[in-house]
């Protein structure tokens, strides 16, 4: 009852849950050009994931598996569904979800194994794999209401159906870590426990036994996505967009949500995207985005890339970013290898490569 | 301008039996603007009040134009000619200009009208552009100055004192304040000009003295002088390294987000602010006046309240708060020291323990609790120590202690709180630069310390000195942010006008 009150006037005077705020990007997230002046390693046609073994970078795209030769990406394996996420086992060979609806070893011990459920619920979004070092696999399922390519969709619902799932490759096990999450998307074991992405909530959560989970890094001001160890300690957070006050303001409207989704083409809704500024039907992020013509990099951005690189304990380090005048956006994955960072701008379709001590030279001047 | 108008001499003057200055020679000539400089609690304050009349001297000498003088009273030395301009102004806040300006010379028969007339001819006569219908409360800062300043010429002051007067102007007001000194010289009026300010006693001062713990050290020309040898004069040592002379090589990583602010909205004064403060960093924060910076924080520290409707959310830890009044802010660990440590800082008739005192309560929930005389004077005892609060006692009361000494105090009574997060407004505004360098060494070791510090000045050099990272703030919001490591004056200056 009181709860209920303390949501009417929260409502009423824009407070508490109704407060139309978003974090800013500042301190060790303070905007930067670093991914928009990134090397282009390649372009891709329908890339999905990274993955690395420590020695090469794979990427999934479409319904291939490549492997990345200097500037070359060359096919390692083709499926008969398209990739959604990928993940190098530490014993060899790649873990792969197909479409989101299925995990399935390739090459290695384990080859064709393969999981279509865990807890005896389908999987239905699989967006991201993660191998941990003890030959396990940790999966992502965003969302139980809408396949992958539909998160937008899910947002828009408020979507709290997604789940950590633990696979077991040897015995063919799989066990829920974590439920009712707000579309999962990423994960990694860490020495205290599972991290996972909840993208909605733009948070991480560490998982260790419990059903509740640690919140480890919270209020982020973009939606967070895929998270890998970085090869000199802590990880990397990949965030495949970033928060506007519109679009917070758009979440709190059931009544508009409804009526956009059944009316509108959801390529124009007002949500955010991994692309932008391919159409003018597209709808514009607040007011004044351009002045002279020019569009404005602190605008607010309908699309955005950036990655974030965290201390083991989880708190932000330093960032990089590509900013509402860039195009490097919707960057989905980052793993680090041989010194230094590939980056996946799914909104670019392209992989990007950032060296490591650059980056952490320029950030220091 | 060879003819001495005001003479010390060997004047000492001793509270309790401690000399507060101490066989001082003091010449003031006519139509000279005279700088007198020094640290706190080095005698200038003491010398000024023996010539204003506030406080007589123990022993030694006063002449005015050549007799023997002994004002005994403000008003003796107004009669004598002698006006002083005092930091925290004399004027009443409800009065009109006019009235406070003919205040005590009230006749029987008042004609309101008659006063606003000649009142009106008078500051058009020294070209000030005030209204004298105006209430004095009402006015800015730098009116009020000019209000100080007519009131003296009024009384045909030879000569006017003025203790910190750019204290808290601003600097299109100080541009207007030094040409208001430059019109009274020309008019034959000495000028004694005390200010923590070295470059503008440097501009302004035909003449320096400077005065070390209640002893005249030096007077020369100030076209002798340079920004180091005051200082050095001032502290008998070299302070030019330590005090914003160098710029930090490195800065420290952020911790924990303690603070987020997101998108604050306060009347016209916020608009849309959001910004961000870590555990373990200085985050300085630097605008021109009306930038809304100090509004932000005080809405951070309950001081006052945002905007009832869509006011935006305070994050502490993650948390959103909202606080209505200071103290349940202050029990969360958020100490806010205020820019005037006058009016908001301490009780100015208590003394520093009781001060300090006041500020530990505040952080108790309790309200029952018994108020201990000897834990106050062990707290008072313990801070002034360790911020090195010089003191003639520790009874003495907070108005008599020196600018520098009161802020350090007023710094006390915030820590004793032990927050997470220190807010400093204008931390060493009217502060001299012994103590200024102690309160920076300060805030840097609460940073180490790994707490959340926060440093709000309109003073460039220090915000560069201090911060590890530069907030800028212009119109209400924050604009722009600088790693101190790749700030310039110019870029920040840039942010913080275009």
């Amino acid at each position: 009852m009181i709860a209920a009150l303390k949501d009417l006037t929260d409502r009423f005077f824009g407070r508490g849950e109704a407060a139309i705020t978003v974090p800013p990007f500042d301190g060790a997230l303070k905007p930067n050009q670093l991914l928009e002046n990134a090397t282009v390693v390649c372009d891709l046609d329908t890339p999905e994931d990274l993955a690395t073994d420590g020695t090469s970078v794979c990427i999934a795209d479409g319904k291939r598996i490549l492997r990345l030769e200097g500037s070359t990406p060359v096919e390692v394996a083709a499926l008969d569904a398209p990739v959604t996420a990928l993940a190098a086992m530490p014993g060899g060979g790649f873990a792969v979800a197909l479409d989101g609806r299925a995990v399935r070893i390739v090459g290695g011990a384990q080859d064709g194994r393969t999981w279509d459920a865990a807890n005896g619920r389908p999987f239905n979004a699989i967006n991201a794999l993660s191998a941990t070092p003890d030959g396990k696999l940790l999966v992502t399922d965003g969302s139980q209401t809408r396949p992958y390519a539909q998160w937008s969709h899910d947002l828009m619902e408020l979507g709290r159906s997604g789940r950590l799932v633990e696979l077991v490759p040897a015995d063919g096990s799989a066990r829920e870590i974590a439920t009712d999450l707000a579309y999962a998307f990423g994960a990694c074991a860490t020495p205290g426990g599972v991290w996972v992405s909840e993208s909605w909530r733009h948070r991480l959560v560490s998982f260790n036994g419990g059903k509740a989970g640690a919140v480890v890094l919270d209020r982020l001001p973009a939606y967070p996505s895929r998270l890998t160890p970085a090869t000199g300690g802590g990880y990397w957070l990949t965030a495949f967009v970033a928060r506007t006050q519109l679009v917070e303001f758009i979440l709190r409207e059931p009544a508009y949500r409804k009526r956009m989704m059944a009316e509108i083409d959801p390529r124009y809704w007002v949500v955010p995207s991994l692309s932008a500024g391919n159409t003018f039907k597209e709808p514009m992020q607040g007011a004044h985005i351009k002045t002279m013509g020019i569009l404005k990099p602190w605008a607010p951005p309908r699309s955005y890339g950036l990655v974030i690189h965290l201390t083991p304990e989880g708190l932000v380090r330093y960032s990089l970013h590509s900013r509402v005048d860039g195009k490097n956006h919707g960057v989905v994955a980052a793993v680090d290898c041989g010194g230094a960072l590939f980056v996946l701008a799914k909104g670019r379709r392209r992989l990007l490569r950032l060296d490591i001590a650059d980056i952490e030279r320029s950030l220091q001047a | 301008m060879s003819t001495p108008i005001l003479e010390l001499r060997q004047a000492t003057k001793k509270y309790a039996g401690v000399p507060a200055i101490e066989d001082v020679d003091f010449t003031l000539l006519k139509g000279e603007v005279h700088a007198l400089v020094g640290e706190n609690g080095a005698g200038k304050s003491t010398l000024t009040k023996v010539m204003a009349g506030v406080v007589t001297l123990t022993s030694g000498q006063m002449l005015v134009d050549g007799h023997e003088a002994a004002p005994r009273t403000p008003n003796e030395a107004r009669d004598l000619g002698i006006a002083m301009v005092f930091q925290e102004n004399s004027l009443v806040p409800t009065m009109t200009v006019a009235q406070n300006l003919f205040l005590g010379q009230e006749k029987f028969f008042n004609r309101l009208r008659g006063i606003y007339i000649a009142a009106q001819q008078f500051l058009q006569s020294l070209n000030f552009d005030v209204a004298p219908t105006a209430t004095v409360s009402l006015l800015g800062a730098a009116k009020k100055q000019m209000v100080e300043i007519a009131r003296a010429v009024l009384h045909n002051a030879k000569v006017i004192i003025f203790d910190e007067p750019t204290a808290s102007l601003t600097p299109e007001e100080k541009k207007y304040f030094f040409d208001l000194v430059r019109d009274l010289k020309k008019r034959g009026v000495s000028v004694i000009f005390i200010s923590h300010a070295l470059e503008e006693a440097l501009l302004i001062a035909d003449r320096i003295t400077v005065l070390r713990d209640g002893k005249h050290v030096v007077t020369d020309d100030a076209a002798k002088f340079d920004r180091a040898r005051i200082v050095q004069a001032m502290v008998g040592r070299d302070l030019s390294q330590t005090l914003y002379g160098q710029r930090k090589a490195t800065v420290r990583p952020p911790g924990k987000r303690v603070l987020s602010v997101q998108n604050l909205r306060m009347a016209s004064m916020v608009k849309n602010n959001s910004l961000s403060v870590f555990a373990g960093q200085i985050t300085g924060v630097f605008g021109l006046v009306g930038a809304g910076r100090t509004e932000t924080f005080k809405v951070v520290s309950g001081v006052i309240k945002r905007d009832f409707f869509h006011g935006g959310e305070v994050l502490l830890h993650d948390k959103p708060v909202r606080y209505r009044v200071p103290a349940p802010a202050v029990r969360d660990g958020i100490a806010y020291i205020t820019e005037d440590r006058k009016v908001e800082g301490f009780f100015e008739t208590m003394s520093i323990a009781r001060n300090v005192y006041i500020g530990q309560l505040a952080k108790l929930r309790s309200k029952g609790s018994l108020i201990s005389n000897t834990a106050a004077k062990l707290l008072g005892e313990t801070w002034a120590k360790a911020l090195n609060i010089r003191a003639i006692s520790a009874d003495v009361k907070a108005v008599e202690l020196s600018g520098g000494n009161q802020q350090k105090m007023v710094i006390a009574k915030s820590l004793v709180q032990e927050p997470e997060l220190v807010i400093f407004d204008e931390p060493t505004r009217g502060v001299d630069v012994g103590a200024i360098a102690e309160i920076h060494r300060l805030i840097n070791d609460l940073a180490d310390q790994g707490k959340a510090v926060v440093v709000i000045s309109s003073y460039l050099p220090e915000v560069m000195a201090l911060s590890d990272r530069i907030l800028v703030s212009r119109q209400g919001k924050v604009v722009e942010e600088y790693s101190t490591l790749e700030a310039t004056e110019e870029k920040i200056m840039y942010a913080a006008i275009h």
